[in-house]
């Protein structure tokens, strides 16, 4: 007998149908416990990591030049992902060492991933494993903190994690995170990254906590930090940091970064009309003015300039009159991002 | 049978035109109604335009008559000349009628129209040299205006309105802050284009008072049919009067003011980030200057009548008015806000 392609094609839809009848027949386990086989597992790994390391190709890791990168990270590590990987505090949960694959113990892990790899697994997820994509798409800045925070996991001690991710021990061995564990005022200096919102207003702080928690206002640590707080707790939270006394964490080391401060204040007070940049004084910080819009002083450069990147961007949503800031910061150059910026962080009430 | 089916023809095509007269009849009394009122160039108001209409309207009767003449040569040469012509008096009528007469006439034409011109553009760059001057700044999508006083100081400044005496040459300094714009009053002249980095100068002089219409002449983005202008040609003294009151520096204070509560609204919301209103603290060099905001004829530059009711949809949703414009949304704001504003805007004189 000669094969012909007829054969071939014959041989092919009977292995359609054998498989379709095989996976309709039900004796395909999907159980978790017995794990793939070795050669499954080994072309997963393969795949996945051919896939990552290409998608690093292009991917240019920025400076890890700010030490409280790790501060931003910690906490998020702490509540989203130390439950699987373990931390330097915790072992990883039985749950997750019956999953299948097995999430890593990252303290061996780590070392195996150059920093742009790190940024592509945490950014995107991982398919097929339990890996999530970051809550927040466009926070390239918040993943960049956690993968500057992954690195110095395989070597943390204990008392640096849970001193990083604020971690405050109530009664007997358990450590709890709260807002406090980030935004605590003593936890914060010039180089924050985390906002200070003591003293904010009140209104400004319940908006965007109702932002984070509608997805209005997208950030990866903040909407996973706010998910289940009812509509009056997120309230009630702005009420308490409301009505603290406002300390201007920059005030004794504001890290200007070499920006022109003197610059800055004429922006802030005069803007620069030319390009259509109005004066950040005639809606923030007025006596008078929408309790809507936030008080800037004595926030740090990073986080103010941050923000103000977002917005340039686009990424940055908010309260209701968070687009208003949209054109303007369009209209920003870098060097008037780090100059006002550096203007606000020094300003005194 | 032939000639019957002729008379049926003729009866045809006579019923037809019995059917079309009063619609065509109609279309004409539409088309020449357009022919006068606030933005026509045939119903001049200006010495620039009245040239314009007169060359228009010689250039219509010699263009009228020439087509006439040359319709009556064809029907003659169809119907009655039966006879060919010698080769001689064809070259002959070739020559003069296919040569000599439209050089004259265009010669003639070109004269004339170069007679015209000193009326209309001055040839020299010196002559617009110790008239008022009028600084238009074209922006997306409306005109900042600014008097001048000798030394080129702001005595007044404007936004979408042009006032002129009449009888009076005026010196038009036209600018453009983003892309190419062009400004053009059909009643009292010709158009200029106003484009960015430079400087073009337009003379004009009204020889009626009365109220005129302006446009963007040049395609200039998405809402340029949007960009209009109103322009009240007033006697000299009424002019006079309309410069000065403001120009001697007695500002309405906000307490004058019809509506207090709308400036505070405002202010609070930061209005005065982009727009200034004389004697208040809103002193924003982007948006259009509201001084006197009540007095104008338009909202949104010339395109919508200024009642409270416009000023209310304008504030909320620019953007459904004007595509594209540069004014935020203002949705957010209170309803009750929105109509402070809009009233106490309204009530500005």
């Amino acid at each position: 007998m000669v094969l012909r392609w007829k054969h071939v094609l014959l041989a092919f839809l009977a292995a359609v149908i054998l498989g379709f009848g095989f996976a309709w027949s039900g004796l395909m386990s999907v159980g978790a416990r017995s794990g793939h086989w070795a050669v499954t597992d080994w072309f997963l790994h393969w795949v996945m990591r051919n896939s990552i390391r290409t998608a690093a190709l292009q991917t240019e890791p920025p400076p890890f030049d700010n030490p409280e990168m790790l501060k931003l990270a910690a906490g998020h590590y702490e509540q989203g992902c130390a439950f699987c990987h373990g931390s330097p505090a915790e072992e990883r949960s039985a749950v997750s060492r019956n999953m299948l694959p097995e999430p890593p113990d990252l303290k061996e892990k780590i070392p195996e991933w150059t920093k742009a790899e790190l940024f592509h697994i945490v950014q995107d997820g991982v398919r097929f494993t339990g890996m999530p994509a970051w809550p927040a798409p466009h926070r390239e800045d918040e993943v960049w903190s956690m993968v500057a925070f992954l690195e110095q996991v395989p070597q943390m001690s204990v008392e640096d994690y849970r001193s990083l991710a604020g971690l405050v021990a109530t009664g007997g061995s358990n450590a709890v995170l709260d807002c406090q564990s980030c935004h605590a005022p003593e936890r914060l200096n010039g180089k924050s990254l985390i906002p200070s919102l003591a003293g904010q207003s009140e209104t400004y702080l319940r908006e965007s906590l109702f932002a984070y928690a509608d997805g209005r206002r997208l950030s990866g640590v903040m909407q996973t930090a706010v998910t289940g707080l009812s509509k009056e707790q997120l309230a009630s939270l702005a009420r308490d940091y409301a009505s603290m006394q406002r300390g201007s964490v920059a005030n004794h080391d504001a890290d200007p970064r070499g920006a022109d401060i003197d610059k800055g204040r004429e922006l802030a007070e005069k803007g620069r009309a030319a390009d259509r940049i109005p004066a950040c004084l005639t809606c923030h910080e007025r006596a008078d003015g929408n309790p809507s819009y936030p008080e800037l002083s004595g926030q740090s450069v990073p986080y103010l300039t941050n923000q103000l990147r977002l917005f340039r961007q686009a990424h940055r949503g908010g309260t209701a009159f968070g687009h208003l800031m949209l054109p303007v910061a369009n209209n920003l150059t870098d060097a008037d991002i780090e100059n006002v910026s550096a203007y606000f962080a020094s300003k005194q009430e | 049978m032939n000639v019957e089916r002729l008379a049926g023809a003729a009866n045809r095509s006579r019923k037809v035109i019995y059917h079309f007269c009063p619609f065509s009849l109609a279309i004409c009394l539409l088309v020449l109604s357009s022919c006068s009122g606030v933005q026509s160039a045939l119903d001049p108001a200006g010495r620039e335009a009245d040239a314009v209409a007169t060359l228009f309207w010689v250039m219509v009767a010699g263009g009228g008559l020439i087509w006439l003449c040359v319709m009556g040569a064809f029907l003659f040469a169809g119907r009655f000349k039966t006879q060919p012509l010698t080769e001689r008096r064809a070259g002959g009528i070739i020559v003069f009628g296919g040569v000599a007469f439209p050089v004259v006439v265009l010669a003639g034409l070109i004269a004339y129209a170069g007679w015209l011109m000193p009326a209309m553009r001055p040839w020299f760059a010196g002559e617009g040299e110790g008239l008022r001057r009028i600084e238009i700044t074209a922006e997306q999508y409306w005109w900042r205006v600014r008097y001048l006083d000798d030394k080129g100081q702001v005595l007044r400044e404007s936004a979408n309105e042009v006032f002129m005496p009449v009888d009076e040459r005026v010196l038009f300094v036209l600018k453009a802050k983003d892309v190419i714009h062009s400004f053009w009053i059909p009643s009292l002249g010709g158009k200029m284009d106003a484009i960015p980095g430079r400087v073009n100068n337009l003379q004009l002089e009204a020889t009626k008072t009365g109220s005129y219409r302006g446009v963007c002449a040049e395609f200039c983005g998405t809402a340029h049919a949007l960009m209009a202008f109103t322009v009240e040609v007033l006697e000299k003294q009424a002019f006079e009067d309309w410069l000065r009151p403001k120009a001697s520096s007695t500002p309405v204070s906000a307490a004058q003011t019809p509506d207090a509560g709308g400036l505070d609204a405002f202010l609070k919301n930061g209005c005065g980030a982009c727009h200034a209103i004389d004697g208040t603290q809103a002193q924003g060099a982007i948006g259009p200057n509201l001084t006197g905001f009540g007095t104008r004829p338009t909202v949104a530059a010339g395109t919508l009548p200024n009642t409270t009711g416009h000023l209310i949809r304008f504030i909320k949703t620019p953007d459904l008015i004007k595509p594209g414009v540069n004014m935020p949304s203002y949705n957010m704001l209170l309803q009750a806000e929105v109509e402070a504003i809009s009233l106490y805007l309204k009530g500005l004189k």
